[in-house]
Protein backbone atom coordinates (compact mmCIF):
# COMPACT_ATOMS: atom_id res chain seq x y z
CA UNK A 1 0.00 0.00 0.00
CA UNK A 2 3.36 2.18 0.17
CA UNK A 3 6.15 1.60 -1.02
CA UNK A 4 8.82 4.43 -0.22
CA UNK A 5 12.48 4.16 -2.04
CA UNK A 6 15.78 5.98 -1.33
CA UNK A 7 13.77 8.58 0.91
CA UNK A 8 16.26 11.45 2.42
CA UNK A 9 15.09 14.21 3.93
CA UNK A 10 16.94 16.97 5.93
CA UNK A 11 14.87 20.58 7.42
CA UNK A 12 17.70 22.92 6.66
CA UNK A 13 18.83 22.34 2.97
CA UNK A 14 22.18 20.94 2.81
CA UNK A 15 22.18 20.01 7.28
CA UNK A 16 22.56 17.15 8.85
CA UNK A 17 20.00 14.53 7.25
CA UNK A 18 17.04 13.68 9.62
CA UNK A 19 16.57 10.44 7.22
CA UNK A 20 19.12 9.12 5.25
CA UNK A 21 17.81 6.44 2.31
CA UNK A 22 15.20 4.54 3.71
CA UNK A 23 13.70 1.93 1.40
CA UNK A 24 10.41 0.33 3.05
CA UNK A 25 7.40 -1.51 1.50
CA UNK A 26 3.84 -1.48 3.61
CA UNK A 27 1.64 -3.74 3.85
CA UNK A 28 -1.32 -4.48 5.41
CA UNK A 29 0.17 -6.08 8.08
CA UNK A 30 -0.03 -3.11 11.54
CA UNK A 31 2.96 -2.39 11.89
CA UNK A 32 4.94 -0.20 14.71
CA UNK A 33 7.66 1.98 14.43
CA UNK A 34 9.95 2.47 17.54
CA UNK A 35 13.14 3.82 18.10
CA UNK A 36 14.48 6.57 20.65
CA UNK A 37 13.04 10.14 20.57
CA UNK A 38 15.00 12.66 17.97
CA UNK A 39 15.47 9.16 15.58
CA UNK A 40 13.42 10.43 12.70
CA UNK A 41 9.99 8.69 13.67
CA UNK A 42 7.57 11.88 13.16
CA UNK A 43 9.37 13.01 10.26
CA UNK A 44 8.72 9.94 8.55
CA UNK A 45 4.83 9.82 8.78
CA UNK A 46 4.78 13.83 7.86
CA UNK A 47 6.62 13.23 4.68
CA UNK A 48 4.52 9.65 4.07
CA UNK A 49 1.37 11.96 4.86
CA UNK A 50 2.79 14.67 2.03
CA UNK A 51 2.77 17.56 4.66
CA UNK A 52 6.77 17.65 4.41
CA UNK A 53 8.77 17.08 0.52
CA UNK A 54 11.29 14.88 0.81
CA UNK A 55 14.79 15.74 -0.19
CA UNK A 56 15.30 13.02 -2.17
CA UNK A 57 13.24 9.69 -3.19
CA UNK A 58 10.24 8.64 -3.48
CA UNK A 59 6.79 8.00 -1.76
CA UNK A 60 3.59 6.16 -3.25
CA UNK A 61 1.01 5.84 -1.53
CA UNK A 62 -1.24 3.31 -3.63
CA UNK A 63 -0.90 4.64 -7.19
CA UNK A 64 -0.54 8.34 -6.08
CA UNK A 65 3.27 9.68 -6.01
CA UNK A 66 3.15 11.76 -2.79
CA UNK A 67 5.02 14.36 -4.31
CA UNK A 68 2.51 15.31 -7.40
CA UNK A 69 -0.35 15.58 -5.05
CA UNK A 70 -1.08 18.05 -1.89
CA UNK A 71 -1.47 16.74 1.35
CA UNK A 72 -5.46 17.96 1.08
CA UNK A 73 -5.52 15.43 -1.56
CA UNK A 74 -4.08 12.89 0.32
CA UNK A 75 -6.06 13.51 3.40
CA UNK A 76 -8.92 11.17 1.46
CA UNK A 77 -6.15 7.95 1.47
CA UNK A 78 -3.77 8.01 4.42
CA UNK A 79 -4.70 9.84 8.36
CA UNK A 80 -2.11 10.98 10.08
CA UNK A 81 -3.38 11.22 14.68
CA UNK A 82 -0.42 14.33 15.24
CA UNK A 83 1.92 13.36 18.29
CA UNK A 84 0.77 16.33 19.99
CA UNK A 85 -3.12 17.31 19.88
CA UNK A 86 -2.06 20.79 20.64
CA UNK A 87 -0.83 20.70 17.01
CA UNK A 88 -4.59 18.97 15.49
CA UNK A 89 -7.30 20.73 17.04
CA UNK A 90 -8.02 24.14 16.13
CA UNK A 91 -12.22 24.17 16.47
CA UNK A 92 -13.91 25.52 18.86
CA UNK A 93 -16.53 22.42 19.70
CA UNK A 94 -15.72 18.56 19.86
CA UNK A 95 -18.20 17.75 17.57
CA UNK A 96 -16.76 20.42 15.12
CA UNK A 97 -13.73 19.06 15.22
CA UNK A 98 -14.24 15.68 14.51
CA UNK A 99 -16.96 17.10 11.76
CA UNK A 100 -13.85 19.05 9.95
CA UNK A 101 -12.36 16.25 8.07
CA UNK A 102 -15.24 14.86 7.06
CA UNK A 103 -16.77 18.29 5.63
CA UNK A 104 -13.69 18.51 3.61
CA UNK A 105 -13.98 15.62 1.46
CA UNK A 106 -17.35 16.64 0.92
CA UNK A 107 -19.49 15.01 2.61
CA UNK A 108 -22.78 15.97 2.99
CA UNK A 109 -23.85 17.64 7.04
CA UNK A 110 -26.24 15.33 7.97
CA UNK A 111 -23.60 12.13 7.09
CA UNK A 112 -20.81 13.72 8.68
CA UNK A 113 -22.09 14.50 11.71
CA UNK A 114 -23.26 10.67 12.22
CA UNK A 115 -20.03 9.49 11.32
CA UNK A 116 -18.18 12.05 13.89
CA UNK A 117 -20.66 11.06 16.57
CA UNK A 118 -19.95 7.63 15.77
CA UNK A 119 -16.38 7.66 15.91
CA UNK A 120 -16.81 9.89 19.12
CA UNK A 121 -18.92 6.74 20.66
CA UNK A 122 -15.69 4.66 19.80
CA UNK A 123 -13.46 6.78 22.25
CA UNK A 124 -16.33 7.44 24.49
CA UNK A 125 -16.44 11.37 23.99
CA UNK A 126 -19.83 11.40 23.27
CA UNK A 127 -20.99 13.12 25.73
CA UNK A 128 -18.94 16.01 25.15
CA UNK A 129 -19.93 16.84 21.98
CA UNK A 130 -20.51 20.51 22.72
CA UNK A 131 -17.61 21.17 25.08
CA UNK A 132 -14.69 23.20 23.97
CA UNK A 133 -11.57 20.66 22.70
CA UNK A 134 -9.19 22.36 24.97
CA UNK A 135 -11.10 22.09 28.20
CA UNK A 136 -10.55 18.65 27.38
CA UNK A 137 -7.72 16.37 29.40
CA UNK A 138 -4.69 15.96 27.55
CA UNK A 139 -5.85 12.15 27.59
CA UNK A 140 -9.24 12.80 26.03
CA UNK A 141 -7.69 15.53 23.52
CA UNK A 142 -5.43 12.67 22.23
CA UNK A 143 -9.19 10.18 21.88
CA UNK A 144 -10.52 13.11 19.93
CA UNK A 145 -7.45 13.38 17.77
CA UNK A 146 -8.12 9.77 17.21
CA UNK A 147 -11.84 9.99 16.66
CA UNK A 148 -11.55 12.90 14.06
CA UNK A 149 -9.11 10.87 11.86
CA UNK A 150 -10.78 7.40 12.57
CA UNK A 151 -13.81 8.85 11.54
CA UNK A 152 -12.30 9.84 7.55
CA UNK A 153 -12.28 6.02 6.96
CA UNK A 154 -8.81 6.57 5.20
CA UNK A 155 -7.27 3.22 3.87
CA UNK A 156 -4.17 3.82 6.07
CA UNK A 157 -4.45 5.41 9.49
CA UNK A 158 -1.19 6.72 11.17
CA UNK A 159 -0.84 7.43 14.97
CA UNK A 160 1.71 8.89 16.49
CA UNK A 161 2.83 8.06 19.93
CA UNK A 162 -1.08 7.26 20.96
CA UNK A 163 -0.36 6.08 23.98
CA UNK A 164 0.77 8.63 25.96
CA UNK A 165 -0.62 10.35 29.05
CA UNK A 166 -3.34 7.33 28.65
CA UNK A 167 -4.41 5.50 31.44
CA UNK A 168 -5.19 1.69 31.40
CA UNK A 169 -8.83 2.44 29.92
CA UNK A 170 -7.43 4.73 27.43
CA UNK A 171 -4.81 1.87 26.30
CA UNK A 172 -7.66 -0.23 25.78
CA UNK A 173 -10.03 1.85 23.89
CA UNK A 174 -6.86 2.45 21.74
CA UNK A 175 -6.00 -1.39 21.25
CA UNK A 176 -9.60 -1.87 20.36
CA UNK A 177 -9.53 0.71 17.35
CA UNK A 178 -6.96 -0.84 16.28
CA UNK A 179 -8.38 -3.86 16.28
CA UNK A 180 -11.20 -2.54 14.35
CA UNK A 181 -9.31 -0.93 11.71
CA UNK A 182 -7.37 -4.21 10.89
CA UNK A 183 -10.79 -6.17 10.49
CA UNK A 184 -11.37 -3.83 8.03
CA UNK A 185 -8.12 -4.64 6.56
CA UNK A 186 -6.80 -0.51 6.72
CA UNK A 187 -3.15 -0.22 7.21
CA UNK A 188 -2.13 0.89 10.62
CA UNK A 189 1.33 2.54 11.49
CA UNK A 190 2.07 3.06 14.98
CA UNK A 191 4.92 5.27 16.37
CA UNK A 192 4.98 4.32 19.93
CA UNK A 193 7.45 3.79 22.53
CA UNK A 194 5.06 1.52 25.33
CA UNK A 195 7.11 -2.38 23.94
CA UNK A 196 4.49 -4.05 26.10
CA UNK A 197 1.47 -2.54 23.92
CA UNK A 198 3.57 -3.00 20.63
CA UNK A 199 4.22 -7.13 21.36
CA UNK A 200 0.86 -7.64 22.40
CA UNK A 201 -0.86 -5.58 19.06
CA UNK A 202 1.60 -5.18 15.84
CA UNK A 203 2.63 -7.43 13.47
CA UNK A 204 5.42 -5.98 12.24
CA UNK A 205 8.07 -3.65 14.06
CA UNK A 206 10.65 -1.36 12.60
CA UNK A 207 13.27 -0.17 14.45
CA UNK A 208 14.79 3.75 13.75
CA UNK A 209 18.07 4.80 14.70
CA UNK A 210 19.19 8.33 13.93
CA UNK A 211 17.55 8.24 10.38
CA UNK A 212 17.84 5.09 9.40
CA UNK A 213 15.94 1.78 9.45
CA UNK A 214 18.07 -0.59 12.21
CA UNK A 215 15.47 -3.87 12.30
CA UNK A 216 12.83 -4.71 10.35
CA UNK A 217 10.77 -7.76 10.68
CA UNK A 218 7.99 -9.79 12.19
CA UNK A 219 7.46 -8.44 15.93
CA UNK A 220 8.66 -11.67 17.08
CA UNK A 221 11.90 -11.47 15.47
CA UNK A 222 12.88 -8.26 16.02
CA UNK A 223 12.55 -8.43 19.79
CA UNK A 224 14.73 -11.42 19.86
CA UNK A 225 17.64 -9.39 18.45
CA UNK A 226 18.58 -8.21 21.72
CA UNK A 227 21.79 -6.66 21.28
CA UNK A 228 20.76 -4.52 18.06
CA UNK A 229 17.94 -3.36 20.19
CA UNK A 230 20.56 -2.38 22.68
CA UNK A 231 22.56 -0.27 19.72
CA UNK A 232 19.16 1.77 19.44
CA UNK A 233 18.35 2.51 23.42
CA UNK A 234 15.42 0.01 22.52
CA UNK A 235 14.50 -2.38 25.47
CA UNK A 236 12.46 -5.43 24.90
CA UNK A 237 9.31 -5.79 26.84
CA UNK A 238 9.36 -7.07 30.68
CA UNK A 239 8.19 -10.40 30.30
CA UNK A 240 10.33 -11.47 26.74
CA UNK A 241 13.41 -9.69 28.89
CA UNK A 242 12.25 -12.42 32.29
CA UNK A 243 11.52 -15.29 29.72
CA UNK A 244 14.92 -14.67 28.17
CA UNK A 245 16.42 -14.66 31.76
CA UNK A 246 14.83 -17.74 32.56
CA UNK A 247 17.02 -19.07 30.28
CA UNK A 248 14.03 -19.84 27.79
CA UNK A 249 14.65 -19.80 24.15
CA UNK A 250 11.83 -19.04 22.30
CA UNK A 251 11.23 -15.19 22.16
CA UNK A 252 8.28 -14.90 24.33
CA UNK A 253 5.47 -11.80 23.69
CA UNK A 254 3.13 -11.70 26.28
CA UNK A 255 2.24 -12.93 29.44
CA UNK A 256 -0.30 -15.42 27.65
CA UNK A 257 2.75 -17.30 25.94
CA UNK A 258 4.82 -16.90 28.90
CA UNK A 259 2.40 -18.91 30.88
CA UNK A 260 1.93 -21.78 28.14
CA UNK A 261 5.88 -22.22 27.83
CA UNK A 262 5.98 -22.60 31.59
CA UNK A 263 3.16 -25.16 31.40
CA UNK A 264 5.00 -27.26 29.27
CA UNK B 1 12.48 28.97 16.63
CA UNK B 2 12.43 31.58 13.63
CA UNK B 3 13.16 34.95 14.30
CA UNK B 4 11.80 38.56 13.55
CA UNK B 5 15.07 40.25 14.87
CA UNK B 6 17.81 41.52 12.12
CA UNK B 7 20.33 40.53 14.86
CA UNK B 8 23.84 39.01 13.32
CA UNK B 9 25.77 37.57 15.48
CA UNK B 10 29.25 38.26 14.91
CA UNK B 11 32.46 38.72 16.33
CA UNK B 12 33.46 42.67 15.75
CA UNK B 13 33.99 46.10 17.71
CA UNK B 14 30.82 47.32 16.75
CA UNK B 15 29.03 44.44 18.37
CA UNK B 16 31.01 45.34 21.19
CA UNK B 17 29.75 48.26 21.85
CA UNK B 18 26.71 49.70 24.25
CA UNK B 19 23.29 49.69 22.42
CA UNK B 20 23.11 53.09 24.35
CA UNK B 21 25.83 54.67 22.31
CA UNK B 22 24.57 53.38 19.43
CA UNK B 23 21.34 55.00 20.22
CA UNK B 24 23.27 58.39 20.93
CA UNK B 25 24.89 57.70 17.49
CA UNK B 26 21.74 57.70 15.43
CA UNK B 27 20.68 60.51 17.30
CA UNK B 28 24.28 62.27 16.48
CA UNK B 29 24.20 61.00 12.45
CA UNK B 30 20.81 62.41 12.10
CA UNK B 31 21.05 66.16 14.04
CA UNK B 32 24.83 66.55 12.81
CA UNK B 33 23.50 67.12 8.79
CA UNK B 34 20.80 69.35 10.30
CA UNK B 35 22.97 71.77 11.73
CA UNK B 36 25.44 71.79 8.69
CA UNK B 37 23.32 71.38 5.85
CA UNK B 38 26.45 71.12 3.48
CA UNK B 39 26.82 68.26 0.90
CA UNK B 40 29.89 67.16 2.08
CA UNK B 41 29.50 66.71 5.78
CA UNK B 42 26.40 64.46 4.90
CA UNK B 43 28.68 62.26 2.24
CA UNK B 44 31.07 62.21 5.56
CA UNK B 45 28.31 60.84 8.02
CA UNK B 46 27.13 58.21 5.40
CA UNK B 47 30.80 57.23 4.97
CA UNK B 48 31.28 56.83 8.63
CA UNK B 49 27.96 54.69 9.44
CA UNK B 50 28.85 52.11 5.97
CA UNK B 51 32.47 52.23 7.19
CA UNK B 52 30.92 50.94 10.58
CA UNK B 53 29.10 48.39 9.16
CA UNK B 54 31.49 46.83 6.98
CA UNK B 55 34.28 46.79 10.29
CA UNK B 56 30.95 44.51 11.92
CA UNK B 57 30.72 42.28 8.83
CA UNK B 58 27.32 42.98 8.23
CA UNK B 59 27.09 44.75 5.26
CA UNK B 60 25.27 41.50 3.18
CA UNK B 61 22.15 41.84 5.51
CA UNK B 62 21.90 45.63 4.48
CA UNK B 63 21.51 44.89 0.58
CA UNK B 64 17.51 44.18 0.63
CA UNK B 65 17.31 47.35 3.05
CA UNK B 66 19.36 49.49 1.13
CA UNK B 67 17.49 48.25 -2.47
CA UNK B 68 14.61 48.95 -0.53
CA UNK B 69 15.28 52.23 0.59
CA UNK B 70 16.78 53.06 -3.06
CA UNK B 71 13.44 52.25 -4.73
CA UNK B 72 11.70 54.49 -2.40
CA UNK B 73 13.78 57.67 -3.13
CA UNK B 74 14.35 56.89 -6.97
CA UNK B 75 10.57 57.89 -7.17
CA UNK B 76 11.73 61.29 -5.33
CA UNK B 77 14.60 61.94 -7.42
CA UNK B 78 12.34 61.57 -10.54
CA UNK B 79 9.66 63.65 -9.49
CA UNK B 80 12.05 66.22 -8.07
CA UNK B 81 14.12 66.29 -10.82
CA UNK B 82 11.22 66.47 -13.48
CA UNK B 83 8.98 68.97 -11.37
CA UNK B 84 10.38 71.00 -8.81
CA UNK B 85 9.18 74.54 -8.75
CA UNK B 86 12.40 76.37 -9.28
CA UNK B 87 13.49 73.94 -11.80
CA UNK B 88 15.63 76.28 -14.47
CA UNK B 89 18.84 74.63 -15.85
CA UNK B 90 18.41 71.53 -17.75
CA UNK B 91 20.32 68.65 -17.69
CA UNK B 92 18.80 66.42 -19.71
CA UNK B 93 16.54 66.36 -22.32
CA UNK B 94 14.33 63.14 -23.26
CA UNK B 95 12.00 64.35 -26.03
CA UNK B 96 9.28 66.34 -24.11
CA UNK B 97 10.75 64.99 -20.99
CA UNK B 98 13.97 67.48 -18.74
CA UNK B 99 15.66 66.67 -15.95
CA UNK B 100 16.60 69.98 -14.11
CA UNK B 101 19.99 70.10 -12.04
CA UNK B 102 18.01 72.35 -9.17
CA UNK B 103 15.36 69.54 -8.48
CA UNK B 104 18.01 66.55 -8.78
CA UNK B 105 20.63 68.36 -6.27
CA UNK B 106 17.72 68.72 -3.83
CA UNK B 107 16.56 65.40 -4.51
CA UNK B 108 20.14 64.28 -3.86
CA UNK B 109 20.41 65.92 -0.69
CA UNK B 110 17.36 63.72 0.24
CA UNK B 111 18.50 60.65 -0.90
CA UNK B 112 21.74 61.12 1.20
CA UNK B 113 19.64 62.03 4.56
CA UNK B 114 17.57 59.69 4.45
CA UNK B 115 20.39 56.68 3.53
CA UNK B 116 22.37 58.30 6.25
CA UNK B 117 19.59 57.65 9.10
CA UNK B 118 18.89 54.36 7.26
CA UNK B 119 22.34 52.96 7.75
CA UNK B 120 22.29 54.35 11.59
CA UNK B 121 19.50 52.81 12.40
CA UNK B 122 20.99 49.40 10.72
CA UNK B 123 24.11 49.64 12.78
CA UNK B 124 22.10 49.42 15.77
CA UNK B 125 19.40 47.20 14.43
CA UNK B 126 21.94 44.43 12.98
CA UNK B 127 24.53 44.79 15.70
CA UNK B 128 22.26 44.68 18.69
CA UNK B 129 20.63 41.74 20.29
CA UNK B 130 17.03 43.44 20.85
CA UNK B 131 16.98 42.09 24.40
CA UNK B 132 20.44 43.53 25.31
CA UNK B 133 19.04 47.07 23.89
CA UNK B 134 15.97 46.59 26.25
CA UNK B 135 17.99 45.50 29.13
CA UNK B 136 20.60 48.08 28.88
CA UNK B 137 17.49 50.82 28.34
CA UNK B 138 15.93 49.41 31.44
CA UNK B 139 18.86 49.41 33.49
CA UNK B 140 18.77 53.12 32.45
CA UNK B 141 15.64 53.83 33.99
CA UNK B 142 12.67 52.24 31.96
CA UNK B 143 10.37 50.65 33.35
CA UNK B 144 10.35 47.04 33.43
CA UNK B 145 7.03 46.78 31.26
CA UNK B 146 7.54 48.60 28.59
CA UNK B 147 10.89 46.55 28.27
CA UNK B 148 8.42 43.24 28.72
CA UNK B 149 5.98 44.76 26.13
CA UNK B 150 8.94 45.18 23.43
CA UNK B 151 10.76 42.20 24.45
CA UNK B 152 7.25 40.53 23.88
CA UNK B 153 6.93 41.64 20.33
CA UNK B 154 10.12 39.63 19.64
CA UNK B 155 8.70 36.57 20.47
CA UNK B 156 5.10 36.62 20.18
CA UNK B 157 4.95 37.17 16.17
CA UNK B 158 7.94 34.32 15.55
CA UNK B 159 5.45 32.09 17.86
CA UNK B 160 2.18 33.40 16.08
CA UNK B 161 4.11 32.38 12.66
CA UNK B 162 5.00 28.91 14.03
CA UNK B 163 1.40 28.58 15.69
CA UNK B 164 0.26 30.03 12.09
CA UNK B 165 1.86 26.50 10.38
CA UNK B 166 0.91 24.28 12.38
CA UNK B 167 -2.29 24.61 12.15
CA UNK B 168 -2.45 25.00 8.28
CA UNK B 169 -0.47 21.58 8.65
CA UNK B 170 -3.89 19.93 10.87
CA UNK B 171 -6.11 21.29 8.50
CA UNK B 172 -4.05 20.21 5.38
CA UNK B 173 -3.84 16.88 6.84
CA UNK B 174 -7.61 16.41 7.13
CA UNK B 175 -7.97 17.20 3.56
CA UNK B 176 -8.30 21.49 3.62
CA UNK B 177 -6.67 22.68 0.52
CA UNK B 178 -4.54 25.64 1.23
CA UNK B 179 -1.42 25.21 -1.53
CA UNK B 180 -2.10 26.57 -5.07
CA UNK B 181 -3.64 29.48 -6.33
CA UNK B 182 -4.50 32.50 -4.53
CA UNK B 183 -7.84 32.21 -3.56
CA UNK B 184 -7.51 28.97 -2.19
CA UNK B 185 -4.57 30.12 -0.14
CA UNK B 186 -7.26 33.10 1.11
CA UNK B 187 -9.49 31.13 1.40
CA UNK B 188 -7.68 28.92 4.14
CA UNK B 189 -6.14 31.89 5.81
CA UNK B 190 -9.23 33.25 6.98
CA UNK B 191 -10.29 30.37 9.10
CA UNK B 192 -6.96 30.51 10.25
CA UNK B 193 -7.01 34.15 11.99
CA UNK B 194 -9.45 33.25 14.95
CA UNK B 195 -7.40 30.21 16.42
CA UNK B 196 -4.10 31.79 15.80
CA UNK B 197 -5.66 35.39 17.66
CA UNK B 198 -7.40 33.32 19.88
CA UNK B 199 -4.47 30.72 20.65
CA UNK B 200 -1.48 33.74 21.22
CA UNK B 201 -4.59 35.45 23.57
CA UNK B 202 -4.51 32.39 25.84
CA UNK B 203 -0.68 32.18 25.51
CA UNK B 204 -0.37 35.82 26.68
CA UNK B 205 -2.90 35.27 29.80
CA UNK B 206 -0.47 32.42 30.94
CA UNK B 207 2.68 34.39 30.17
CA UNK B 208 1.01 37.18 32.34
CA UNK B 209 0.41 34.31 35.41
CA UNK B 210 3.66 32.55 35.13
CA UNK B 211 5.56 36.75 35.34
CA UNK B 212 2.90 37.39 38.22
CA UNK B 213 3.90 34.11 40.19
CA UNK B 214 7.31 35.23 39.94
CA UNK B 215 6.67 38.41 41.39
CA UNK B 216 7.26 40.64 37.96
CA UNK B 217 4.66 43.40 40.06
CA UNK B 218 6.71 43.42 43.44
CA UNK B 219 7.73 46.46 44.06
CA UNK B 220 11.07 45.67 45.12
CA UNK B 221 14.00 46.97 43.09
CA UNK B 222 14.70 44.12 40.03
CA UNK B 223 17.62 42.49 39.46
CA UNK B 224 18.86 41.46 36.89
CA UNK B 225 19.62 38.19 35.24
CA UNK B 226 22.87 38.75 33.28
CA UNK B 227 25.99 40.76 34.93
CA UNK B 228 25.72 44.21 33.45
CA UNK B 229 28.11 44.27 30.92
CA UNK B 230 31.03 46.89 30.72
CA UNK B 231 32.05 48.62 27.77
CA UNK B 232 35.26 50.34 28.38
CA UNK B 233 34.76 52.78 25.26
CA UNK B 234 31.47 53.72 25.54
CA UNK B 235 32.10 57.32 27.45
CA UNK B 236 34.83 57.76 24.96
CA UNK B 237 32.98 57.47 22.35
CA UNK B 238 30.24 59.23 23.31
CA UNK B 239 32.22 62.40 24.61
CA UNK B 240 33.61 61.96 20.86
CA UNK B 241 30.26 62.60 19.43
CA UNK B 242 29.40 65.16 21.69
CA UNK B 243 32.48 67.11 21.22
CA UNK B 244 31.91 67.11 17.54
CA UNK B 245 28.15 68.45 17.75
CA UNK B 246 29.58 71.37 19.93
CA UNK B 247 32.05 72.33 17.29
CA UNK B 248 29.24 71.78 14.29
CA UNK B 249 27.01 74.20 16.38
CA UNK B 250 29.91 76.47 17.10
CA UNK B 251 30.94 76.27 13.25
CA UNK B 252 27.39 77.09 11.93
CA UNK B 253 26.86 79.86 14.50
CA UNK B 254 30.26 82.07 13.89
CA UNK B 255 32.05 80.66 10.46
N1 LIG C 1 10.50 21.50 12.47
C1 LIG C 1 11.77 21.09 12.65
N2 LIG C 1 12.81 21.86 12.26
C2 LIG C 1 14.08 21.46 12.43
N3 LIG C 1 14.44 20.29 12.97
C3 LIG C 1 13.47 19.46 13.38
C4 LIG C 1 12.07 19.82 13.24
N4 LIG C 1 11.32 18.80 13.75
C5 LIG C 1 12.20 17.86 14.17
N5 LIG C 1 13.47 18.24 13.95
C6 LIG C 1 14.69 17.44 14.26
O1 LIG C 1 14.65 16.26 13.51
C7 LIG C 1 15.08 15.15 14.27
C8 LIG C 1 14.02 14.06 14.25
O2 LIG C 1 12.86 14.51 14.90
P1 LIG C 1 11.52 13.67 14.99
O3 LIG C 1 11.18 13.18 13.63
O4 LIG C 1 10.51 14.49 15.69
O5 LIG C 1 11.97 12.45 15.90
P2 LIG C 1 11.09 11.37 16.71
O6 LIG C 1 9.66 11.56 16.32
O7 LIG C 1 11.67 10.07 16.30
O8 LIG C 1 11.32 11.65 18.15
C9 LIG C 1 15.38 15.68 15.66
O9 LIG C 1 16.77 15.84 15.76
C10 LIG C 1 14.68 17.01 15.71
O10 LIG C 1 15.40 17.91 16.51
MG1 LIG D 1 8.00 12.04 17.46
Amino acid sequence: MIKVSNLSFSYTGGGVPVLSDINLEFDQRTTAIIGQNGAGKTTFVKLLKGLLKATYGEILIGEYDVKMRTAAELARKIGLVFQNPNDQIFKRTVLDETMFGLLNIKMGRYTAEKLAVEALELVGLDDKLSMNPHDLSLSEKKLLCIASVVAMDTDIVIFDEPTIAQDHAGKEIIRRIIQKLKEKNKLVLTIIHDMDFVAENFDRTIVFNEGKVLLDGSTREVFSQKDVLEEANVEPPGITQLANRLGLKNTILTVDEFLHECAK
Amino acid sequence: MKSISLFVERESFVHGIDPITKLYYILFAIIIPIILPSFTISAICLGTSIILLIFAKVMRKTLPVYSFVFFVLITVVIIQGLFKPGNETVLLQLGPVAMYKEGLQFALTIVFRVTNIVSAFMILVLTTKPSDLVEALVRKGMSPRIGYVIVSVFQIIPEMMTTMSTIMDAQRSRGMETEGKLLVRIKAFIPLLGPVVLGSLINTKERAMALEVRGFNSRNPKTYLNEEKTYPNSRFIQAVMLVLTVCAVAWRMFL
